[in-house]
């Protein structure tokens, strides 16, 4: 793919005598063989796509996230790591507090979204209940079922005694909910009881809810700011970087010609990298190496590159090596990642994105319709997001996902990522690239 | 990045004299929103595009007077009767005193 | 105004307080109305007030009668936005545009906006028909309404509930 380069090392992310961000990779030579994961090396990515961990003068610890993300630190839950080897949490139990609890405070915490909020899985009455999701049973008829308390705070203390593979979060096992606030999600629940006051608006329920239309033609720079951000690119791509070399050097007729077909390839094994990596990841380490231009993940200079990277493949199908033995343990250990359940809440990417079983795809998590992995999630990343104003790719959406879950998150260019990213992208093979997208 | 006052603007092709045709026009821009501080509102010069000008043929043929409760990297549609080949021209004006303007020229079939 | 006088103010003091006096009171007329300054428009006293939708439709049409216009006016919005942020709306009156009968503004309002109105579109005959579109910030769930002011004075509206989806795992 790469024409004329000059600097092939024996190493694998050796990058000479370049100035960079990063001083030197570590385990730069692939050692292991194919079927165990990579070790892990230094990220690419801009400081506060890293997933760094920073200790305050107070000694407090503090998530080093992008600007307006929440900052806690979730280092006591699972993460998404290779090397974090920490099981699931076993299901515990407390005590029911001897009062009962106060229905008036459980509603509030029902439906508030510092804490579930519950209304993201489980409908109840009333008409300021907006916007409940589908996930989890409709709860508005629970009170008639007269069931005693004890079960109904042992339940959501922690929903495995009960289910064993259930997705509801142990909001009492992981401390997101005390005994006493449970107590008070009781009480409320029994006053969800007697006729069910009739729906006044079709949209409250999610069972009747219209799903999203969506916003408009993705391709149309009139409409997708994404587009425009492409042609930034363009000029990106003459520009000379300051090893005195341009990408159009080697590259010639800008991305849209020089790119076509690329990225229908990607996220693969490259021998020389030692690991999966996708668009992003290759021009963070192709990018400095050839022009001397750092393009850190997150970067906007890398996000406009994989914009045009990808839109020069639009019509084309996802064409992804899925067979050879790197590429196969990749995907099986993005797969295991897919099913693996991480953070406070206790959930995998499947609770959400998969059909069976009672999982999410295709129901209402609050006001969200949540996608089902099966039709393919991938190709119309990079994608704007017009709740951001901003360019996502996929390791941010990624990212991003950590934060309600209750996780840590890891480094843009983590190779975890990457993996999933290829288990991901296997649901587009055979589908037409279709970037930049344009989404909530 | 996508510079501020980068302009598109999209003109249906195939149009017959007379014809009444739809444009869209956006234009690259923050449209930074009140900020507030415990509660109240920051004083600052906020940067937003707060008048857009269409002309046609030269002639002033519509004008908009917009807020910062219009999305950021605003569009615009609006229609035309084409009456005449000729250039029709969308000027974005903000408060920090930027203008930025895009062409399309109207061809008849 | 930053000068003191003092009672035994030479001639130059005086000249100089004076100057001073003149250029505060230059700055203060810039800024109240006339010629604003081209580059500072942004201001919270150059924008219209938070307000009750009900002071903003005083205020643009004083009183005069609104007519049901859901017939004559296609107002385009979603049932439900997925953010506040970003919320299409399209409004399109049949009548073509002709010099005698047109559609001289359509003024975009939000009721539960801080400032209710959206957007003022100004048309004219050239336009050949009254179609408008742009994207709304909505602070929240609210009532989005369309008022088409005709060249001879008439208002008429179109209005329609917008849900905004707030919160989730999506951001």
């Amino acid at each position: 793919m790469i024409k004329g380069r000059r600097r092939r090392a024996a190493g694998v992310w050796r990058l000479g005598a370049l100035a960079l961000l990063v001083a030197c990779a570590r385990n730069e030579v692939p050692t292991a063989p194919p079927s165990s994961p990579p070790a892990p090396r230094i990220s690419r990515a801009v400081p506060e796509a890293r997933g760094d961990i920073e200790t305050l003068p107070d000694r407090k610890r503090r998530a080093v996230r992008y600007k307006g993300w929440p900052t806690e630190d979730f280092g006591a839950f699972r993460t998404y790591a290779y090397d974090d080897r920490r099981p699931e949490p076993r299901p515990a139990s407390a005590p029911m507090p001897a009062t009962p609890g106060d229905p008036a405070k459980g509603r509030q915490m029902f439906l508030s979204r510092n804490v579930g909020p519950c209304t993201g899985c489980h409908l109840v009455r009333g008409d300021d209940v907006w916007p409940a999701g589908n996930v989890g049973p409709d709860l508005s008829t629970y009170g008639d079922r007269n069931l005693p308390d004890e079960y109904t705070f042992n339940l959501i203390y922690d929903p495995r005694h009960v289910f064993p593979r259930t997705l509801m979060p142990p909001w009492g096992t992981d401390g997101v909910l005390t005994p006493a606030d449970i107590a008070d999600v009781v009480a409320f629940l029994k006053t969800q009881k007697g006729p069910v006051p009739p729906e006044k608006d079709a949209e409250r329920n999610p069972a009747t809810r219209p799903r999203p239309t969506g916003f408009g033609d993705n391709l149309d720079p009139t409409n997708n700011p994404a587009v425009v951000r492409a042609e930034s690119a363009e000029a990106l791509w003459n520009q000379k970087g300051p090893a005195g070399r341009a990408c159009a050097d080697c590259h010639a007729g800008g991305p849209a010609a020089a790119m076509k077909g690329v990225a229908t390839r990607y996220p693969r094994h490259v021998a020389r990298y030692g690991r999966v990596v996708g668009i992003e990841d290759v021009l963070s380490v192709h990018g400095p190496g050839t022009t001397g231009r750092p393009l850190p993940l997150e970067s906007a200079e890398n996000l406009d590159l994989a914009v045009a990277i990808k839109m020069a493949s639009n019509g084309m199908p996802v064409a992804l090596d899925l067979k050879s033995p790197e590429n196969a343990a990749a995907l099986r250990r993005g797969r295991d990642s897919f099913y693996r359940r991480v953070g406070q809440r206790n959930h995998a990417c499947a609770d959400c994105h998969t059909k069976v079983d009672g999982k999410g795809a295709d129901k209402f998590l609050g006001g969200r319709l949540l996608a089902d992995v099966e039709t393919g999630l991938t190709r119309h990343f990079p994608t704007w997001r017009t709740s951001q104003g901003d360019v996502w790719d996929m390791r941010k959406r990624m990212q991003w996902c950590m934060t309600p879950l209750g996780a840590n998150m890891l480094a843009a260019d983590a190779v975890e990522y990457a993996e999933l990213e290829l288990y991901l992208a296997s649901f587009d093979v055979g589908k037409p690239i279709d970037a930049p997208g344009i989404r909530h | 990045m996508a510079a501020i006052g980068q302009v598109k603007i999209r003109v249906p092709s195939g149009i017959k004299g007379g014809d009444i045709v739809r444009v869209r026009a956006l234009v690259i821009h923050p449209m930074e929103i009140v900020e507030r501080k415990d509660g109240k509102p920051v004083d600052k010069n906020y940067h937003f595009i707060n008048r857009v000008i269409v002309t046609y043929l030269g002639k002033e043929i519509a004008q908009f007077d917009t807020s910062q409760s219009i999305s950021e990297n605003p569009f615009f549609a609006f229609a035309v009767k084409a009456t005449d080949p000729g250039e029709l021209k969308v000027i974005f004006l903000d408060t920090h005193g930027g203008r930025y303007e895009g062409t399309a020229d109207i061809k008849l079939g | 105004m930053a000068t003191s006088i003092h009672r035994t103010m030479t001639r130059r003091g005086w000249l100089r307080a004076l100057g001073w006096l003149g250029v505060a009171l230059g700055l203060s007329s810039w800024r109240l109305g006339g010629a604003r300054a081209a580059s500072a428009q942004g201001h919270l006293a150059d924008l219209v007030p938070e307000e009750n939708v009900d002071a903003t439709i005083k205020r643009l049409f004083a009183g005069r009668p609104i007519k049901d216009g859901a017939s004559a006016i296609k107002l385009d919005l979603p049932l439900i936005a997925e953010n506040g942020a970003v919320v299409p709306v399209a409004v399109e009156v049949a009548a073509p545009q002709t010099s005698q009968s047109y559609v001289k503004a359509i003024y975009i309002i939000s009721d539960k906006n801080r400032r209710p109105l959206n957007v003022k579109f100004n048309l004219s005959p050239a336009v050949g028909q009254a179609y408008v579109g742009t994207n709304l910030r909505l602070g929240e769930s609210t009532d989005v309404r369309a008022v088409v002011e005709m060249n001879d004075g008439t208002l008429l509206q179109a209005k329609r509930d917008v849900k905004v989806t707030v919160g989730g795992c999506g951001g």
